[in-house]
């Protein structure tokens, strides 16, 4: 008995903790009129998400979603050889292409981007969607590499060992062994890096203002315009891809991926 | 510049020192308590954040914390608090990880002498698993330095600021390349210490299954 009731009061203190910042996104997106001292709105309403089939959203939404795509296509061409590389193949500077894959996890991405901004501007891509499907690149590679070289690192090694043996190739081997049975794991990372991309405001911020706007800029833009119903609204929308994915693919997605979510 | 940033400095230290310790107060007891006795519903909560992106928090924390605590949200409490949020789901998955590493025997031997969950976690789980800890605590502390969506979307109030705020404003709003370049190195430098046991722990397991 005692045991039913911690185990009801840690569900609902979790619950509230995990839960109340999202529902107020909920509250705050409905509220048509809501002053200072009342702890409630005082008017409900769909207002907000109609606002959500004009331009002014869809066109954000539109941009970010291109972008997206052009980015996962490109971070899986290069980072799934590269993994396979990492994985499995000695060559020179090795050790170097690991750091420098990892490094952009552990500093501050800000200043890399803020460079990143001003030699685009010397190049004519600031404010352009190349240059924000550049800056995209940089965080989405990091991604795609390591969880590819993560992939391939667990398929057993031995599959591969026996084509070479009956005189296969490297390429061969990867495009005939490796590359089907890591699937999966190319799936996983194409939608780890979609998402990563989808999100990603920072680099967008710099890189892309004051032309290319995706929701995360839209977002920011409407709540520093104090527009905090539109802002929740688009925060709920940015939410939806990653909470499908959490309800679908929780116990698919090793903690290995997972850990990645951490850096959205 | 020294003299104008220093403050903003050991501010943000303050403001990521205070997170992670939030972050670890909440997380210990839960992924001891979890790991003691499994429970997939309140694991599943402390996973949903690790899926919401870090502007979404910032603006979450906003307009959860400002009606009932007006104020808060832009203070260095409302920032530590959003951190701590958003980084539970990346600490429930590292800790819960290493928890379940520990072997089931060091629990049964500890409960057999009277151990109840509280004491489990103190005496048996946390110190067995110390080296995962502080690979947790490093990596989140330094995330939580390197911040900058979560911090711009709580508002900026006056006073001392977030380093990243300070890069930002500095190049986007003064286009002032050089000290925003300068301000990037010394958030490198805080984060150096924390990259360098990361690099070192995380790499080994890397280089180890290599063909030929």
């Amino acid at each position: 008995m005692t045991r039913l009731i911690a185990r009801a009061a840690a569900l609902a203190v979790a619950a509230f903790v995990v839960l109340g910042p999202l529902a107020s996104l909920a509250v705050w997106s409905l509220a048509e009129r809501w002053t200072a001292p009342s702890p409630w709105p005082q008017r409900f309403g769909l207002k907000y998400w109609n606002r959500m089939l004009t331009a002014d959203f869809l066109e954000p939404l539109r941009l970010g979603v291109v972008i997206a795509l052009v980015v996962t296509a490109a971070a899986l061409v290069l980072a799934i050889p590269l993994g396979y590389a990492l994985a499995r193949l000695p060559f020179p500077g090795r050790a170097l292409v690991l750091l420098a894959f990892l490094m952009p996890q552990a500093f501050p991405q800000l200043p890399v981007f803020a460079s990143a901004t001003r030699e685009f501007y010397r190049w004519g891509l600031a404010g352009t969607v190349t240059g924000v499907v550049l800056v995209h690149l940089v965080g989405a590679l990091v991604f795609a590499v390591w969880t590819m070289a993560a992939v391939f690192r667990a398929l057993a090694p031995e599959l591969e060992e026996a084509a070479w043996n009956l005189g296969a190739s490297t390429t061969r081997t990867f495009v005939s062994i490796a590359l089907p049975l890591a699937t999966p794991g190319v799936v996983a990372s194409a939608v780890l890096v979609f998402l990563y991309s989808l999100d990603e405001f920072t680099g967008t911020l710099l890189v892309g203002a004051p032309f290319v706007t995706t929701l995360p800029v839209y977002m920011y833009t409407a709540s520093q315009g104090y527009e905090l119903q539109i802002a929740s609204v688009t925060a709920l929308v940015l939410m939806l891809p990653g909470a499908v994915l959490l309800l679908a693919l929780e116990r698919f997605l090793k903690s290995e991926y997972l850990v990645f979510f951490g850096q959205l | 510049m020294w003299r104008l940033y220093l403050r903003d400095v050991f501010y943000t230290l303050g403001v990521a020192a205070a997170g992670a310790a939030l972050t670890f107060a909440l997380a210990i007891p839960v992924c001891g308590w979890l790991r003691a006795r499994a429970f997939g519903p309140v694991e599943f909560l402390l996973k949903v954040p690790l899926f919401v992106p870090f502007v979404v928090v910032g603006h979450a924390l906003r307009v959860f914390l400002s009606p009932w605590a007006p104020g808060l949200a832009g203070s260095w409490t409302g920032i530590a608090v959003a951190l701590a949020w958003k980084h539970l789901g990346l600490a429930a998955l590292l800790l819960l990880g290493a928890f379940r590493a520990v072997d089931e025997s060091h629990l049964e031997a500890a409960r057999n002498v009277g151990a109840g969950t509280a004491r489990l976690t103190k005496d048996v789980l946390v110190p067995m698993s110390a080296p995962s800890l502080a690979v947790s605590a490093v990596l989140i502390f330094s995330s939580m330095l390197a911040s900058f969506s979560i911090p711009l979307m709580m508002g900026r109030g006056g006073g001392a600021q977030m380093l990243m705020i300070d890069v930002y404003y500095r190049f986007g709003q003064h286009g002032d390349f050089e000290t925003a370049a300068a301000l990037g190195v010394v958030g490198y430098l805080m984060a150096m210490g924390a990259a360098l046991v990361y690099l070192r722990r995380l790499t080994p397991p890397l280089q180890r299954r290599s063909l030929r």
